[in-house]
Parts: C-alpha cells; structure tokens; sequence
C-alpha cells in the first residue's frame, strides 16, 4: 500500500501538484497531458526529489527509509538511459541493479550475477550481453533499464513514459513485459498514452491543474472521457494486442 | 602489440630515467656510496624519479575521478582550477615571505594546500546555484575562477620583490626537482590512500558513471560519495601541487589513454590509470632531462608537448 497525503511538490516557487492524497493499492496508471506533472509525482515516489507532505509505503514514510532499503522497494525505470561509461557493457548495467544487496567494497557476488543473467535471458537480451550500452537501439536500451530496475527486486515498479522513445513495434515489446510483470510487481505507469494504459489495465489516477483525481476502471467509460479529453475512447484506440 | 610496445617504453623508461641527468651515472659507480654519484643517485635521482611516478597516479586518478564523477572529458582538478587554487596560495605564502610553520612543513605547502581545498569548496558552493548543473557550466566556472586566480597571482607579481617573483615563477611553471626522500614519501602516503579509496570505491564509480540519479535509485548515496571523494582527491592534488607547482595535461589525457588500451568499463579502470599515469609522468620527466641536461626544463611544458599531439592522434583515430 502506498499512501500520499496531502503532498505538495514544487520547483522553486512554482507548484507543480499540490493536495494529492492517493491510496494506491493496487497497480496504478498515472495519466495526465504533457507538463501536468505526471513525471513529478514518480519522481517524489522514488524520493528523486523533495516534497511536502508524506508519502507512506507498506507503514514507513518514504524518506525515513535508508537508500538502500528504498532500492530494494521501489524501482524506477527512467523514459531513456543517461550514461557517461561509453565502455560499460549490457551486462554489467544490469548487474547494477543489484548494488543495493552487494557488500561494500567487495565485488557482485555469483548470486547477484545469476539474477542479472535471468533477467537478461527474460527480456531476450542474451545475444547483446557483451554489447557496449551505448551501441544498442533505443528499444534495446530500454529493455536494458528494465532488466537492471528488475535486478533490485523491488516490490514497487514505477515506469515513467517507457514507451515514449519508442517505434511501435519496440512500444508493443515493451508493454507486454510491463504488464507480465503485474503478477510479480506493483506498477505504476506513467503515461500520455491512453492505450498503454488501458492496455496494461490499472486503476488510473488522472492529473490535471496540479491535482490528482483517482478513478477506477470506469475511467475508460466515453462518458468520462469525453469529460476529460471531449472525444471517446474508440476514436483514440491503437490496439496494442 | 602496440600496448605492449607502449607499456615496454613506458618501463624503459623508469629503469634509465634515475642515470639521465646533467651527470650521466653508470651502474658500477652508484653502489660506492662513498661516491658524489651515489649520493647523486640516491638522494637526487631516485627521489625524483620516485616523486613523478607517485605524482603521475595522483594526477591521473584525480583526472578519471573528475571526469567520471562530473560525466564530463575535460573536467580535472587543473581546468576547474583547484591546481591554480594551490598555485595563488602558494603565491601569497612566498609573498608574505612565510618560512616553516608546523613541524617542518613549509607554509607554501600549506598555503598551496588549502588554495586547492577552498578551490573545490567554493566550485561545490557555487555550483548550487547554477540552474540544472550542466557539467559545461561547471567548466565554465573553473575557468572563470582560474582567470580570477590568474589576475590575483598578477598582483602578487606586481608586489613583490624580484626575488619572491623568481621563486615564484619557478613554482608556477611546475617541477619535479627535489632532494631527500621526504617529500616523495609524504605524497607516497597521500597516493597510496587515494588510490585505495578510489579502488575500494570503484563499483560506486562505475554507478555513479551513469548519473547521479541513476545511482541513486539503485541505493548509492550518491551526494555523499561523490563529495567523499572529491574532497579526498582534492586533498591529494592539494597535497601534491604545493610541492611540485601545477602540472597539466597528465590528469586530462591518461584516463583517455588507458580507455583507449583497454576499452572496458571504469570500475576495472582504476588501477591501470594510476600506473600508466604513474610511468607516463616518469617518461616525460625522462624526456625533459634528455633534452635540456644543464638545467631543467619544467615538466609542465613537456606533459603538454608530448600529451598535446599523441591526445590529437588518439582523437583522429578514434574518428576513422
């Protein structure tokens, strides 16, 4: 259970979302137009940035909780890889996701290496493992983040707009692994796209002038919609399946 | 072949650089230790020798610190102006006419020291206030501060007498000319912790070479580290450019080097830079005593001469 209350963020003087107050049990999609501040409030859940209020995981206030212990709950993918190491390969990368469980000053252990192997085989990686990072496409590089975010077996995924680089078919690739992973994981999906989210099927919050309104399924109902973006759903639809 | 060619010159150098000099040692002569040329050897040649390998890894590992922890090639200490912070401090020193003050060690030392220290200090401070901290900002910065020190050494110039502004241009230029052993295992010590700490930190390195918030959500504390070890890198070079004055280039150019010989990721790095730091600043310091055998040409202007082209034909290989 994740619980914010009555959370404010702000960049310097502007607010960007004020009065939020969520009970996310369950997965979420976070929904909004460009610049409504969707990313911001994925960003506050991974304690990327500061904010008012209080933002409760499973009990614990999120920023009582040490860095390590916040990587082992809750995984952010970011919309697009940033790296400096043009030498690091795929999977090394990936084997960064298990920093929070190796001991200081030693080496990955074989078991951190193990899991950094399966999640490479899961996202069909295996024939890139020893490519540099920065030489693989850009659908490759986000399976990649995603293998390294699943490497820290955080319980809470949170994906901010991972199809937003993406050409259709890699868009397709990507949804499906996200919405396989609702078995293991509770996601949170950020995103512009009304049929990723309908796709991967989650309760919707939707963000819009600083505030969030929470909706269930009935989000997808014409009615609401057209409330929210004056057109119906059918008219917007592009079939993921 | 060509790294095994370049590592072979490398340790060449190393083995004839002690006999080279305004005095051409042999072998039989040194192990008299009653001898002028035994005591050339073992109080003037070998720590010196001694002192550019040590202050080679300081200087690179510095280097491959900044650049990583800034994600950025052309950070260093020296052009983000921490080594021109030692180099004013050292200059008020001279200027004031300060001699020893604790246990020994010369005030410039100190004075160039904490010029280096409140260098980085005031790069963390400012830095805050730049909006989005573009590591291009922070160069901007560093080069800003080293014009402003540059000016500020200019009145010191303009001050003082002829004798302190011969000291001091003598410093400015950058020297490995020593005696005795106490200065190479003072900075011996200083390398040998920062390359520890760096080697122990490598993995946090190769993280925090994605980004600083890539780290951080994959549970690095990475404020923390990055301030850790800049602070203990900066010491170092603090440690070091107050002896020896500022020496460029090594810190730019040898991490790119090493990437280019061993093309792997950063945390498998460390090591390798220092040594090849460490043997490159003796092959320069080798080459400089080549050439001028009367009186010393300073290392500073060597480092650059040679790093200067070989960094270009690295540039243009790596193009084709």
């Amino acid at each position: 259970m994740i619980e914010l209350k009555n959370l404010r963020c702000r960049y310097d003087k502007t607010i960007i979302l004020q009065d939020i107050n969520l009970k996310i049990a369950s997965h979420l999609s976070i929904l909004g137009a460009n610049g409504s501040g969707k990313s911001t409030l994925a960003r506050a859940l991974s304690a990327l940035i500061d904010y008012d209020g209080e933002i409760v995981i499973d009990g614990a206030d999120l920023k009582s909780l040490s860095n390590k212990t916040r990587a082992k709950t809750i995984a952010y993918v970011p919309p697009k890889l940033e790296l400096y190491d043009s030498f690091i390969t795929l999977y090394e990368f990936v084997l960064l996701g298990r920093f929070a469980y190796k001991k200081s000053f030693f080496d990955y252990s074989s078991e951190d290496r193990e899991i950094a192997d399966k999640y490479i085989k899961l996202l069909g990686l295996e024939h890139l493992r020893g490519h540099t990072l920065l030489s693989l496409s850009s659908g490759e590089q986000q399976l990649s983040l995603m293998a390294a975010a699943l490497c820290m077996q955080s319980r809470i995924m949170i994906f901010d707009e991972p199809t937003a680089n993406l050409d259709p078919l890699n868009s397709k690739i990507v949804a499906k692994y996200i919405k396989n992973l609702k078995r293991t994981h509770q996601i949170i999906l950020i995103t512009h796209d009304l049929h990723l989210a309908s796709f991967i099927g989650s309760d919707i919050a939707f963000i819009k002038e600083q505030h969030a309104e929470f909706y269930g399924s009935e989000f997808f109902s014409d009615k609401v919609l057209e409330e929210l973006y004056g057109v119906s759903f059918n008219s917007l639809v592009i079939e993921y399946e | 072949m060509s790294r095994f060619f370049i590592w072979f010159a490398l340790v060449a150098s190393l083995v004839i650089s002690p006999f080279i000099g305004s005095v051409t040692l042999q072998l039989a002569d040194i192990f008299d230790l009653s001898t002028l040329h035994s005591q050339i050897f073992f109080e003037l040649r070998l720590p010196r020798v001694m002192f550019a390998f040590i202050a080679g890894a300081i200087l690179s590992v510095s280097g491959l610190l900044f650049q990583t922890l800034f994600r950025n090639a052309l950070l260093t200490p020296y052009t983000l102006g921490v080594s021109s912070g030692a180099v004013l401090g050292a200059g008020i020193a001279i200027k004031l006419g300060l001699g020893a003050l604790f246990f020994g060690i010369s005030a410039i030392n100190i004075f160039g020291f904490f010029g280096a220290i409140l260098t980085l200090l005031l790069l963390l401070y400012l830095s805050k206030f730049i909006k989005n901290v573009k590591s291009e900002s922070l160069l901007l910065l560093g080069i800003a501060l080293s014009l402003f020190y540059a000016s500020a050494l200019m009145i010191i110039f303009y001050l003082g007498s002829a004798i302190q502004n011969d000291t001091l241009i003598r410093f400015t230029m950058g020297s490995l000319s020593i005696i005795g052993w106490q200065n190479p295992l003072f900075i011996g010590l200083v390398a040998f912790v920062l390359v520890l700490v760096v080697y122990l930190y490598r993995f946090e390195l190769q993280l925090l070479a994605t980004s600083e918030e890539s780290a951080k959500l994959k549970g690095l504390d990475s404020k923390k580290v990055t301030y850790m070890l800049l602070l203990i890198s900066s010491f170092a070079v603090g440690s070091l450019v107050s002896i020896s004055g500022p020496i460029g280039f090594v810190g730019l150019i040898t991490p790119h080097i090493v990437s280019m010989l061993y093309p792997s990721s950063i945390n498998s790095r460390v090591l390798k830079t220092a040594l090849f730091g460490a043997l490159f600043l003796v092959f320069c310091d080798t080459i400089a005593r080549l050439l001028s055998t009367q009186n010393d040409l300073p290392i500073g202007i060597v480092t650059a001469l040679i790093g200067g082209p070989f960094f270009i034909y690295l540039i243009i290989r790596k193009k084709e």
